[in-house]
Protein backbone atom coordinates (compact mmCIF):
# COMPACT_ATOMS: atom_id res chain seq x y z
CA UNK A 1 0.00 0.00 0.00
CA UNK A 2 1.21 3.61 -0.68
CA UNK A 3 1.26 5.54 2.46
CA UNK A 4 2.82 8.31 0.62
CA UNK A 5 -0.34 9.82 -0.50
CA UNK A 6 -0.49 12.85 -1.54
CA UNK A 7 -3.45 15.20 -1.93
CA UNK A 8 -3.10 18.85 -0.50
CA UNK A 9 -6.04 18.45 2.48
CA UNK A 10 -6.39 16.39 4.70
CA UNK A 11 -9.11 15.96 7.56
CA UNK A 12 -8.49 15.73 11.44
CA UNK A 13 -11.30 13.97 13.15
CA UNK A 14 -10.90 14.35 16.65
CA UNK A 15 -12.68 11.73 18.52
CA UNK A 16 -13.18 11.16 22.59
CA UNK A 17 -15.22 14.42 23.62
CA UNK A 18 -15.30 13.89 27.22
CA UNK A 19 -11.41 14.43 27.39
CA UNK A 20 -11.69 16.74 30.25
CA UNK A 21 -13.95 15.10 32.49
CA UNK A 22 -11.69 14.19 35.19
CA UNK A 23 -9.02 16.90 35.09
CA UNK A 24 -8.39 19.27 37.73
CA UNK A 25 -9.11 23.15 37.14
CA UNK A 26 -5.17 23.60 36.66
CA UNK A 27 -4.83 20.75 34.20
CA UNK A 28 -7.67 21.56 32.35
CA UNK A 29 -6.62 25.16 31.53
CA UNK A 30 -2.50 23.58 30.67
CA UNK A 31 -4.72 21.61 28.26
CA UNK A 32 -6.45 24.15 26.84
CA UNK A 33 -3.78 27.14 26.64
CA UNK A 34 -1.55 24.45 24.96
CA UNK A 35 -4.55 23.22 22.34
CA UNK A 36 -4.76 27.10 21.89
CA UNK A 37 -1.18 27.55 20.70
CA UNK A 38 -0.98 24.52 18.75
CA UNK A 39 -3.75 25.82 16.82
CA UNK A 40 -2.57 29.53 16.70
CA UNK A 41 1.02 27.77 15.54
CA UNK A 42 -0.86 25.87 12.61
CA UNK A 43 -3.30 28.83 12.20
CA UNK A 44 0.37 31.07 11.24
CA UNK A 45 1.87 28.52 9.31
CA UNK A 46 -0.87 28.77 7.16
CA UNK A 47 -1.88 25.06 7.70
CA UNK A 48 -5.45 24.64 8.34
CA UNK A 49 -8.27 25.64 5.75
CA UNK A 50 -11.07 25.13 8.28
CA UNK A 51 -11.71 24.19 11.39
CA UNK A 52 -14.86 23.58 13.78
CA UNK A 53 -15.79 21.83 17.03
CA UNK A 54 -19.20 20.15 16.96
CA UNK A 55 -21.98 20.76 19.44
CA UNK A 56 -22.68 17.49 21.59
CA UNK A 57 -26.94 17.59 20.23
CA UNK A 58 -27.41 15.89 17.13
CA UNK A 59 -29.18 13.21 15.07
CA UNK A 60 -28.18 10.02 13.18
CA UNK A 61 -30.81 9.17 10.13
CA UNK A 62 -30.82 5.83 8.49
CA UNK A 63 -33.26 3.61 5.96
CA UNK A 64 -34.59 4.34 2.98
CA UNK A 65 -36.10 8.27 2.96
CA UNK A 66 -34.39 8.58 5.95
CA UNK A 67 -37.29 6.61 7.51
CA UNK A 68 -35.05 6.30 11.34
CA UNK A 69 -34.20 8.86 12.98
CA UNK A 70 -32.84 9.03 16.14
CA UNK A 71 -30.97 11.44 18.76
CA UNK A 72 -27.20 10.89 18.83
CA UNK A 73 -24.28 10.49 18.41
CA UNK A 74 -23.24 9.50 21.80
CA UNK A 75 -20.65 11.86 22.91
CA UNK A 76 -19.73 10.25 25.75
CA UNK A 77 -17.90 7.35 23.92
CA UNK A 78 -14.59 7.45 22.64
CA UNK A 79 -15.55 6.96 19.30
CA UNK A 80 -17.84 10.23 18.72
CA UNK A 81 -16.51 12.97 17.09
CA UNK A 82 -16.18 16.28 18.45
CA UNK A 83 -14.65 18.43 16.95
CA UNK A 84 -12.10 18.77 13.09
CA UNK A 85 -9.30 20.40 11.27
CA UNK A 86 -8.89 20.75 7.85
CA UNK A 87 -5.55 21.11 7.03
CA UNK A 88 -3.29 21.54 4.17
CA UNK A 89 -0.07 19.36 4.35
CA UNK A 90 1.86 17.92 1.37
CA UNK A 91 2.05 13.96 2.32
CA UNK A 92 -0.22 12.05 4.11
CA UNK A 93 2.94 11.23 6.42
CA UNK A 94 3.17 15.19 7.10
CA UNK A 95 -0.52 15.38 8.47
CA UNK A 96 0.32 12.78 10.68
CA UNK A 97 3.13 14.35 12.18
CA UNK A 98 0.72 17.79 12.57
CA UNK A 99 -1.60 14.75 14.76
CA UNK A 100 0.88 14.00 16.59
CA UNK A 101 1.62 17.02 18.05
CA UNK A 102 -2.39 17.36 19.43
CA UNK A 103 -1.91 18.22 22.97
CA UNK A 104 -4.77 16.21 23.93
CA UNK A 105 -3.29 12.88 23.11
CA UNK A 106 -2.21 12.02 26.08
CA UNK A 107 -5.92 12.73 27.75
CA UNK A 108 -7.37 9.84 25.74
CA UNK A 109 -8.43 11.69 22.59
CA UNK A 110 -7.91 10.00 19.30
CA UNK A 111 -6.76 12.02 15.53
CA UNK A 112 -8.47 9.84 12.73
CA UNK A 113 -6.32 11.42 9.70
CA UNK A 114 -8.25 11.13 6.30
CA UNK A 115 -7.17 12.41 2.78
CA UNK A 116 -9.63 14.60 1.02
CA UNK A 117 -11.14 13.30 -2.70
CA UNK A 118 -11.96 15.75 -5.54
CA UNK A 119 -13.70 12.85 -6.42
CA UNK A 120 -15.76 9.83 -4.72
CA UNK A 121 -14.04 6.53 -4.20
CA UNK A 122 -17.19 4.42 -5.90
CA UNK A 123 -17.01 6.66 -8.93
CA UNK A 124 -12.96 5.56 -8.70
CA UNK A 125 -13.98 2.25 -8.32
CA UNK A 126 -16.28 2.03 -11.21
CA UNK A 127 -15.13 4.28 -13.73
CA UNK A 128 -16.91 3.04 -16.50
CA UNK A 129 -20.20 4.39 -14.95
CA UNK A 130 -18.62 8.07 -13.78
CA UNK A 131 -18.19 9.76 -17.28
CA UNK A 132 -22.15 8.81 -18.61
CA UNK A 133 -23.13 9.45 -14.67
CA UNK A 134 -21.97 13.21 -14.08
CA UNK A 135 -20.83 14.48 -17.82
CA UNK A 136 -23.06 13.57 -19.90
CA UNK A 137 -22.82 16.63 -21.63
CA UNK A 138 -18.83 16.80 -21.99
CA UNK A 139 -19.27 12.83 -22.67
CA UNK A 140 -21.46 13.72 -26.18
CA UNK A 141 -19.24 16.21 -26.69
CA UNK A 142 -16.23 13.15 -26.21
CA UNK A 143 -18.12 10.98 -28.88
CA UNK A 144 -19.00 13.93 -31.81
CA UNK A 145 -15.25 14.96 -31.10
CA UNK A 146 -14.21 11.02 -31.62
CA UNK A 147 -16.81 10.41 -34.94
CA UNK B 1 -31.85 20.90 25.91
CA UNK B 2 -33.09 19.55 22.57
CA UNK B 3 -33.50 23.01 20.17
CA UNK B 4 -31.00 24.58 18.45
CA UNK B 5 -30.91 27.42 16.61
CA UNK B 6 -27.10 27.51 14.93
CA UNK B 7 -27.33 27.64 11.46
CA UNK B 8 -24.09 25.56 10.44
CA UNK B 9 -24.15 21.49 10.37
CA UNK B 10 -22.31 18.99 9.38
CA UNK B 11 -24.04 15.83 7.55
CA UNK B 12 -21.18 12.82 8.14
CA UNK B 13 -21.72 10.06 5.41
CA UNK B 14 -21.19 7.20 7.34
CA UNK B 15 -20.75 3.49 6.01
CA UNK B 16 -18.68 2.73 2.76
CA UNK B 17 -19.20 -0.26 1.76
CA UNK B 18 -23.33 0.07 0.96
CA UNK B 19 -22.15 0.29 -3.02
CA UNK B 20 -20.75 -2.86 -3.10
CA UNK B 21 -24.09 -4.81 -3.98
CA UNK B 22 -25.54 -2.76 -6.45
CA UNK B 23 -25.81 -3.50 -10.14
CA UNK B 24 -24.57 -1.14 -12.15
CA UNK B 25 -28.00 0.70 -12.91
CA UNK B 26 -28.36 0.84 -9.16
CA UNK B 27 -24.45 2.74 -9.08
CA UNK B 28 -25.17 4.77 -11.74
CA UNK B 29 -28.54 6.51 -10.45
CA UNK B 30 -26.70 6.29 -6.90
CA UNK B 31 -23.89 8.24 -8.17
CA UNK B 32 -26.27 10.95 -10.42
CA UNK B 33 -28.94 11.16 -7.91
CA UNK B 34 -26.01 12.64 -5.35
CA UNK B 35 -23.87 15.03 -7.70
CA UNK B 36 -27.53 16.38 -8.69
CA UNK B 37 -28.20 16.62 -4.68
CA UNK B 38 -25.15 17.61 -4.35
CA UNK B 39 -25.16 20.26 -6.95
CA UNK B 40 -28.94 21.49 -6.17
CA UNK B 41 -27.86 22.28 -2.46
CA UNK B 42 -25.10 24.27 -3.46
CA UNK B 43 -26.97 26.42 -6.18
CA UNK B 44 -29.73 27.12 -3.21
CA UNK B 45 -26.56 27.95 -1.35
CA UNK B 46 -27.71 25.52 1.23
CA UNK B 47 -24.51 23.87 0.92
CA UNK B 48 -20.95 25.41 1.18
CA UNK B 49 -19.05 22.37 0.43
CA UNK B 50 -18.46 18.77 0.84
CA UNK B 51 -15.76 16.10 0.34
CA UNK B 52 -15.56 12.71 -0.45
CA UNK B 53 -12.79 11.08 2.27
CA UNK B 54 -10.10 8.32 0.57
CA UNK B 55 -10.89 4.97 2.80
CA UNK B 56 -6.64 4.33 3.41
CA UNK B 57 -5.76 7.08 6.42
CA UNK B 58 -4.26 6.73 9.89
CA UNK B 59 -5.18 6.93 13.49
CA UNK B 60 -2.80 8.56 16.36
CA UNK B 61 -3.41 7.62 19.99
CA UNK B 62 -2.36 7.74 23.20
CA UNK B 63 0.84 9.48 25.24
CA UNK B 64 3.01 7.44 22.82
CA UNK B 65 1.39 9.01 19.80
CA UNK B 66 0.90 6.12 18.31
CA UNK B 67 -0.11 6.10 14.47
CA UNK B 68 -1.85 2.93 13.34
CA UNK B 69 -3.77 2.11 9.51
CA UNK B 70 -7.59 3.11 10.19
CA UNK B 71 -10.19 0.23 9.56
CA UNK B 72 -11.66 2.54 7.40
CA UNK B 73 -11.89 0.25 4.23
CA UNK B 74 -14.88 -1.98 5.10
CA UNK B 75 -16.87 -0.32 7.95
CA UNK B 76 -20.42 0.51 8.60
CA UNK B 77 -19.40 3.14 11.13
CA UNK B 78 -16.30 4.56 8.90
CA UNK B 79 -16.84 8.01 7.71
CA UNK B 80 -16.65 8.07 3.65
CA UNK B 81 -17.77 12.30 3.42
CA UNK B 82 -19.04 14.84 4.43
CA UNK B 83 -21.16 18.12 3.37
CA UNK B 84 -21.09 21.26 5.65
CA UNK B 85 -24.75 22.83 5.68
CA UNK B 86 -25.93 26.28 5.89
CA UNK B 87 -29.46 26.05 7.00
CA UNK B 88 -32.36 27.66 9.14
CA UNK B 89 -32.56 25.21 11.97
CA UNK B 90 -31.97 21.53 13.08
CA UNK B 91 -34.82 20.27 11.06
CA UNK B 92 -34.05 21.53 7.74
CA UNK B 93 -31.08 19.87 8.50
CA UNK B 94 -32.72 16.64 8.92
CA UNK B 95 -34.88 16.82 5.81
CA UNK B 96 -31.92 17.32 4.03
CA UNK B 97 -30.45 14.35 5.36
CA UNK B 98 -33.04 12.34 4.99
CA UNK B 99 -32.25 12.90 1.30
CA UNK B 100 -29.44 11.20 0.96
CA UNK B 101 -29.60 8.69 -1.85
CA UNK B 102 -27.35 6.61 -0.27
CA UNK B 103 -29.65 5.81 2.90
CA UNK B 104 -31.75 2.93 0.75
CA UNK B 105 -29.08 0.84 0.65
CA UNK B 106 -27.61 1.13 4.28
CA UNK B 107 -25.52 4.33 4.43
CA UNK B 108 -26.07 6.21 7.69
CA UNK B 109 -26.35 10.50 8.04
CA UNK B 110 -24.78 11.92 11.10
CA UNK B 111 -26.07 15.72 11.31
CA UNK B 112 -24.18 17.51 13.89
CA UNK B 113 -24.54 21.68 14.62
CA UNK B 114 -21.39 23.50 14.40
CA UNK B 115 -20.50 24.82 17.39
CA UNK B 116 -19.33 28.41 17.80
CA UNK B 117 -17.16 27.88 21.13
CA UNK B 118 -15.77 24.25 21.98
CA UNK B 119 -17.66 22.55 24.67
CA UNK B 120 -14.49 21.77 26.94
CA UNK B 121 -13.11 25.54 26.62
CA UNK B 122 -16.54 27.03 27.89
CA UNK B 123 -16.34 23.90 30.73
CA UNK B 124 -12.97 25.20 31.55
CA UNK B 125 -14.17 28.59 31.58
CA UNK B 126 -16.68 27.57 33.97
CA UNK B 127 -14.82 25.58 36.30
CA UNK B 128 -12.55 28.94 36.41
CA UNK B 129 -15.12 30.85 37.45
CA UNK B 130 -16.65 28.65 40.10
CA UNK B 131 -12.97 28.36 41.72
CA UNK B 132 -12.77 31.89 41.77
CA UNK B 133 -16.31 32.32 43.52
CA UNK B 134 -15.23 29.52 45.73
CA UNK B 135 -12.09 31.38 46.49
CA UNK B 136 -13.81 35.08 47.11
CA UNK B 137 -16.51 33.02 49.28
Amino acid sequence: MNTETTTSEYILLFRGAQWDRGLSTDELQQAMDKVMAWFEGLNERGKIKSAQPLGGQGRVISGTDGRFVVDGPFTETKEAVGGYLVLQAETLNEAVEVARSMPTLRYGVSVEVRPILAECPIIQRHPELVRRAIHPVAEQLLVAAAA
Amino acid sequence: MSTTTKSDYLLLFRGNVWDRELSAAQLQKVVSDWMAWFERLKAEGKCAGGHPLEDEGKVVSGKQRMVADGPFAESKEAIGGYFYLTVADENEAIEIAKQCPGLEYGSVVEVRPVADVCSIKERAEEYSKRELAAARA
